[in-house]
Order: C-alpha cells, then structure tokens, then sequence
C-alpha cells in the first residue's frame, strides 16, 4: 500500500501542445523505474491515452461503472501489456458527458491512491468543467506548453487558476522545442517562456519526428529504448520527479556540432 | 471652553480652536479659576509625557493640582497614566470634524494593493489607486478610477482613470503593455523595448497618451 502517493495534473490550457504524450511517457518511465503508477484519462469526451498506449481493444468498465458500483476497480483498471506497474483507468465514456462532478473526481483518486505510488491525471484542454474536475483531486501539477505565443498565454491562464485552487508545487514542461529555431530567434526562448511564466522548468524535450510514429503505433517513445531525443527528454523529466538532480540539456548545443547533425541526419533517414 | 462643577473638582478643557496652542489656553484657564483641584479634558490633543510634565508645572505655578486626564487621544492616555494619573478615554463621537476624518480614511481605504502575479485572464478593478507588487502577464488586465504603479512588469493592459479621472497616470518599472488606457483614450503599447531598469510613467499630455521615464516628471 502506497502511503504518500503523488497526485500530479498534467494540463496544458491549449490544446495539442502534448498533454497526453507526456502524460504517456512519463508513465512507462515512472513505470519502469519501479513504481507502480496508474494514469487517468480525464479527457473522456475525447480520449485518447489509451490510444498512445495501445490499450483501446482493452477497455470494457471505466471509473463511471466503479462509482455506480457496476464493476470493482481492479476490473475497470487496465494494465499496460509490457509494463505491469502502469495502469491505466479511463475516466469515463465519451458518449456520457456531463457525469463527472468534481466530486467523484476525488473519489476515483482516493480509491487509486490506496494502491499506487504515482497518479498521473491527463487533463483535458480548455478552462472549463473539464479541467476544473480534473484539478478537483490533485495535489501537484505538471503545465506543459509549447515555445509559442498562444500556448504559452493558455498556460498562463491555467497556472492562474491553479494558484487559486492552492495546488502546488506547480512545474513547467517546455514541449516541442526546436534548437536551431530558437538559435535563430524564430521561436521564442526558454528565457522568454519562463519569463512570463515564472514557474521551475521540470524539463525541454526537443522536438521528434518519432513522437508521431510512436503515437500512431500505440507505443509510447520510453517504451523501447530507442536512441531518440524526445525519448530521453520524457525520462530525465521522470527522474527530474522522483528528485534527482539531472541538468537540462542546453539547446543551444543540441543545433551546433558535427555530432548533432549527423544524429538528426541519422535519424530523418532512418523513418 | 467648558466649566463645570463637580463636587470640588473644575474641569479645564484645554483646546486649540481659539488660542494658538493648549498653553495658552491652559495658563487662561487657570487665571480665571477658583478652585484647586482640576481635571484636565485634552480634547483630541496628543501629548507626549514631557508635554503633561510640562502641564503639570503650569498647574503648579498657579497653585492647581491636577487630579485627573480625560481625553479622546489614545497617546494622551498612555503618557498621563505612565505618570500615575487617573485617566479617562472618551470615545470619539462623530463630531464635524471627525467626519472629515472618516472621509478621508474612505478615500484611502478605496486604494488598492494586490501582491503576486496577474495572470492571463485575470482582472483587477480599484475604486481608488492601485498598487500591484508583481508583474501584469500578457493578457492580464488592471483598471483603477486613480493611479495604476506596478512594482514589476506590465505586460497586460492597465487602464487608469477609468471612471474619466485624464489627470490619472500608469507607472511601472518595465512597461511594455499590449494595451494602454488613460480616462477615455487609449493607446496601443511601444513596439520597441525599453530601457531595462528604468521606470516609465504614461500620462495624457496635450490629449495624448506618452510614455516617459518615471523621474523626469
């Protein structure tokens, strides 16, 4: 039994900055350090971590069926087919919208808490019911956003309304990000997002071509121990968690240097 | 002035409204009296413990002792029961002139401070002056019927005035708003970045809004 379980949200405010990737990867990297960890796909109206964990032909109950007591929980959890100590529990079905209450929010995490060490909440974008549900049962949140202007306005808002609701610590996942623009100053600086932002920075990754192949496969990147940037980035960002002092990789050295190109030549070739 | 009899105690009601200082008022006082035993009404004088020493060696010339204090000055109070006096607190009744000072504490408690960061999305609204100790995040928005001064960046969009007060000014220690309003007209933020470290001031001159460095005003 776990006795201090961390409750984490991972919200972003905008949409398709990487929410649910993240979510997914750091997951399995949690995962494979040992730890048993569910995560719960709070964006039910339009789900789709099990997608990225290939675990769609395997959900038959969702949290809506454990709270009206239609099922156990152990029946509606499913667990990852490589990683046994990840989980994964949908929320609920996209075809009933308007059940969830902040409420039973925290119940489903409670009823989790009892049994894992981390949970990990896949927030839906937006402000609205959604989020506020979803940040109804957390303890600590995780903002991801991309270097651009209206990711990085959406997240603002988001951590606005997340000091309000007392949840903390609040940490930042810079996504997406592009060395060589950001030497060339065509895409905002790490500077300029923590700037705005002022919040601890948990973690870059770079961005990935592999990413996509991985989503599509139902794989998530920190899966197979491939040679990929993103890859590495989602497991610093794991251990970063778990409080090891792991230093963030410099852009500016990832888009100089004869080794990084060849690595990127390497990797475009390879897919 | 107010003379009235207790027993054998006159009271001496030391004010300032028609002698240019309580001495003054004291030592007329006392000339005209006959008796020996005196309470002293301080009024809403503040006196230090040397002021009442000071008092007490008057009453003496003129062969008074001072039996007692009441006053509606808490300072008063303290000093002359430190010195062993009975002493009485009179609860200010709301006289003209403490209603002025109501008044006045309404206009300053209207002013507004807010400490920490105003995201994107919130809004602050002042009935009076605002002070914000943070920055104003893009998308973030401050409105105050008087003066704006943000201890921080202002990103956002500050209108002061807002109730049409044009004599109302924005300072901040780095402004670059997106937006900026003044009373009823308002003007879109510098493109260029300032100056890092110096304050700048938005103020209407000559119907239009400009931006100058806080200490050259």
């Amino acid at each position: 039994m776990a006795t201090d379980t961390r409750v984490i949200l991972i919200c972003s405010g905008k949409g398709g900055v990487g929410k649910t990737t993240l979510t997914a990867n750091l997951g399995i990297s949690l995962a494979r350090q040992g730890l048993s960890t569910a995560v719960l796909d709070a964006d039910f109206g339009l789900r789709n971590l099990d997608l990225l964990l290939g675990l769609e032909n395997r959900i038959v109950y969702t949290a809506q069926e454990v709270l009206e007591e239609e099922c156990r929980l152990d029946q509606a959890l499913v667990k990852h087919k490589k990683e046994s100590n990840l989980s994964l529990l949908p929320a609920g079905n996209p075809r009933m919208l308007d059940w969830l209450k902040p409420d039973d929010m925290k119940r489903i995490v409670d009823m989790l808490k009892e049994q894992f060490d981390y949970v990990l909440i896949d927030c839906p974008a937006g402000v609205e019911d959604g989020f506020k549900n979803a940040m109804a049962a957390s303890q600590e949140a995780i903002v991801v956003t991309n270097p651009e202007v209206s990711a990085v306005r959406d997240a603002d808002r988001v951590i606005g309304l997340l000091n309000t609701n007392a949840i903390k610590p609040v940490q930042l996942v810079l996504n997406r990000v592009r060395p060589r623009m950001m030497a060339n100053q065509e895409m905002l600086s790490i500077a300029d997002v923590t700037d705005i932002l002022a919040l601890p920075l948990l973690g870059l990754v770079l961005e990935d071509e592999q990413v996509i192949v991985s989503t599509n496969r139902g794989e998530p990147l920190t899966l197979n121990s491939v040679n990929s940037p993103a890859a590495k980035c989602y497991l610093n960002i794991a251990k970063r968690l778990q409080g090891e002092d792991i230093p963030l990789i410099n852009p500016a050295e990832e888009s100089s240097g004869f080794g990084a190109k060849f690595r990127r030549l390497m990797q475009t070739k390879i897919f | 002035m107010r003379m009235n009899l207790k027993g054998q105690k006159k009271i001496i009601n030391i004010e300032t409204s028609q002698y240019p200082n309580w001495k003054i008022c004291l030592i007329n006082e006392l000339k005209n009296l006959n008796s020996n035993n005196v309470e002293i009404d301080c009024n809403d004088i503040d006196l230090s413990c040397t002021d009442i020493l000071e008092l007490i060696s008057i009453a003496d010339q003129y062969n008074c002792k001072i039996i007692s204090f009441c006053s509606r000055s808490i300072k008063t109070i303290v000093s002359s029961q430190s010195l062993g006096y009975k002493s009485q607190f009179i609860i200010k009744k709301p006289s003209d002139n403490t209603l002025k000072m109501n008044e006045k504490n309404i206009t300053f408690s209207k002013s507004h401070f807010h400490q920490g960061t105003l995201r994107s999305g919130e809004y602050l609204d002042s009935p009076g002056d605002l002070l914000i100790l943070g920055d104003v995040n893009p998308g973030a928005k401050v409105s105050a019927e008087g003066n704006i001064i943000i201890w921080g960046r202002l990103l956002g969009i500050a209108h002061a005035g807002s109730k049409g007060n044009s004599q109302a000014r924005i300072s901040a220690l780095h402004l670059r708003p997106v937006q900026l309003r003044i009373a009823k007209k308002v003007a879109r933020g510098p493109k260029e970045k300032p100056q890092l470290g110096i304050a700048e001031q938005a103020r209407i001159d000559s119907d239009e809004i400009i931006i100058s460095p806080l200490d050259a005003t």
